[in-house]
């Protein structure tokens, strides 16, 4: 790993840095302020000795961090600041992870949990909503490790930092020799994936079927065609033959993969046929270790890339399948409850959590409506504590979502009816 | 709908979101902080307003610069076949 840290580089801005200078800025950083900011305990701080959340605001720390911490055999996680709701703080507290201001070095969320080296901590809601911090090590995040002689390439990594798809890139960066990474900028994905595009290094694409819709409606369309694009991975949500088809036909030299991955199960099932679905004849067969089944409809997985408590076992995706031909496809999920905003996932319970700290807010719920470009937005109904002019208190509890939630997350039409709807279960 | 009924709803959003109104049609969308997701719920308040689901073209929001490429594209997407 040390000399790929020194090898391989990364785009941070206009800047094309080494993993090592990036860690480098980190050490820094850490030796300056961790143990001034413990001195109350009178002791200094030994950070291989704790559970480390890193909490940060920039995709550069949160990539320092991350090779800061594998180069340090550390048991930490990196979370941004934006997804620091008070159920996020909660769920580390209780599993002893000390959350730090990665820009500041302040301890933010004191907690005592026993480190294990090499831990990575990711936190997901997965598909299915629930805020879960799943246990991971460079080698279970690390999938690209199956894959021989994987020429150079230049990636566009899209994905919001900390989740699984962004681990599995960071790690192509960290451990394959001669990938370079050219982070996007989550103000705006798609003019920063413009901005790689004219650059003119780029030569590899991960990302999700709603991230290309994006990029195809709102790009040149000749500056996507003379994009020298040669391999396409695409996952994170269902991959339909319309996609398939119209990046087949942009970019005929390309191989395009659609990857099915959970932050459970681990990378699955990875299909270059440029048909939707996977074949049937995969659920046979052991394919680097990694089998299939189906069971009522939904996939279970058994991969060595599962996370560490699920190691060696069958893991339930919650995905729901369907055989037709010689081929599965997928229908989505049991049971979901994740709104799809232009590829970045919001979460209801959290978004409602988040309404119901305000004083003026009684009850919450946070739906889905479809939505034209962003595929659907969060729309709000809350029943308010007391009588307020409705554009008011739109206004007021935009700006209370503002304040701590992911923009994205934030509730775009509001509803305020008077009773909180109760079924006979007694529950809404 | 009119063009005024949408700059509206345009500038209830800006306003919401903090921004300041629209007051020049030929600013660019980046210009002032119109982003996809102000577009997206320009959208569904129209479609609150009209009662009815808006059709789009593809091709049609793609050459989207300006506000005034926005007021003619929704005025286009609300007119009825």
């Amino acid at each position: 790993m040390t000399q790929i840290l020194e090898q391989n580089s990364l785009y941070i801005g206009s800047d094309r840095l080494t993993w090592a200078d990036l860690c480098h800025r980190v050490a820094t950083r850490v030796a300056r302020l961790a143990p001034g900011r413990m001195a109350s305990q009178n002791t200094s701080w030994d950070l291989s000795r704790s559970r480390l959340g890193f909490v940060v605001d920039t995709m550069a720390d949160a990539l320092s961090y991350v090779a800061y911490g594998l180069s340090h055999d550390l048991d930490f996680a990196v979370v941004e600041r934006s997804r620091l709701s008070s159920s996020v703080i909660d769920r580390f507290r209780d599993n002893g992870v000390t959350l730090i201001d990665g820009t500041t070095g302040h301890v933010m969320a004191p907690a005592s949990g026993s480190p294990e080296p090499g831990r990575v901590t990711v936190l997901t809601s997965g598909t299915t909503g629930l805020l879960k911090l799943i246990p991971h090590t460079a080698a279970t995040l690390n999938t690209f490790d199956r894959v021989q002689d994987l020429p150079e390439n230049t990636w566009f990594l899209p994905y919001q930092i900390g989740s699984y798809a962004w681990y599995q890139m960071v790690m192509l960066g960290l451990f394959q020799p001669k990938q370079t990474l050219i982070p996007g900028d989550f103000n705006n994905l798609i003019a920063s994936f413009e901005a790689a595009l004219e650059q003119g290094a780029l030569t590899a694409v991960s990302s999700t079927p709603t991230f290309w819709r994006q990029a195809l409606l709102s790009i040149d369309p000749a500056l996507l065609a003379r994009a020298p694009l040669r391999s396409l991975s695409m996952g994170g949500e269902i991959v339909d033959q319309p996609i398939l088809d119209r990046l087949a036909e942009l970019y005929p030299q390309a191989v395009i993969r659609h990857i099915y991955a959970s932050s459970e199960a681990g990378a699955a099932i990875v299909v270059s046929d440029g048909k939707a679905g996977f074949p049937a004849r995969l659920l046979e067969r052991d394919i680097a270790r990694i089998n299939l089944r189906v069971r009522d409809g939904r996939l279970f997985v058994r991969s060595p890339y599962a996370n560490r408590d699920e190691a060696q076992s069958w893991v339930d995706t919650g995905d729901l399948v369907e055989q037709r031909g010689d081929r599965f496809y997928f229908l989505g999920r049991a049971g979901n409850t994740m709104i799809n905003v232009g590829g970045q996932k919001a979460f209801p319970p959290d978004i409602e959590a988040h309404l119901m700290t305000h004083p003026d807010v009684i009850w919450a719920r946070v739906t889905a409506r479809k939505a034209p470009l962003m595929g659907a937005l969060p729309v709000a109904s809350v029943v308010l504590a007391r009588p307020i002019d409705f554009d008011a208190a739109e206004q007021m509890l935009t700006r209370h979502c503002e304040a701590g939630l992911a923009d994205y997350a934030v509730p775009r039409l509001w509803d305020f009816p008077t009773d909180i709807p109760m079924r006979a279960s007694l529950k809404s | 709908m009119t063009r005024s009924d949408i700059l509206a709803i345009i500038n209830a959003i800006m306003v919401k979101k903090g921004r300041a109104e629209i007051r020049d049609e030929a600013q660019a969308t980046r210009e002032v902080n119109f982003r996809s997701l102000d577009f997206s719920e320009t959208a569904l308040r129209i479609e609150n307003q009209i009662g009815r689901e808006l059709s789009f073209e593809a091709a049609a929001m793609r050459k989207i610069e300006t506000i005034r490429d926005v007021l003619d594209f929704f005025e286009g997407a609300t007119v009825v076949a």
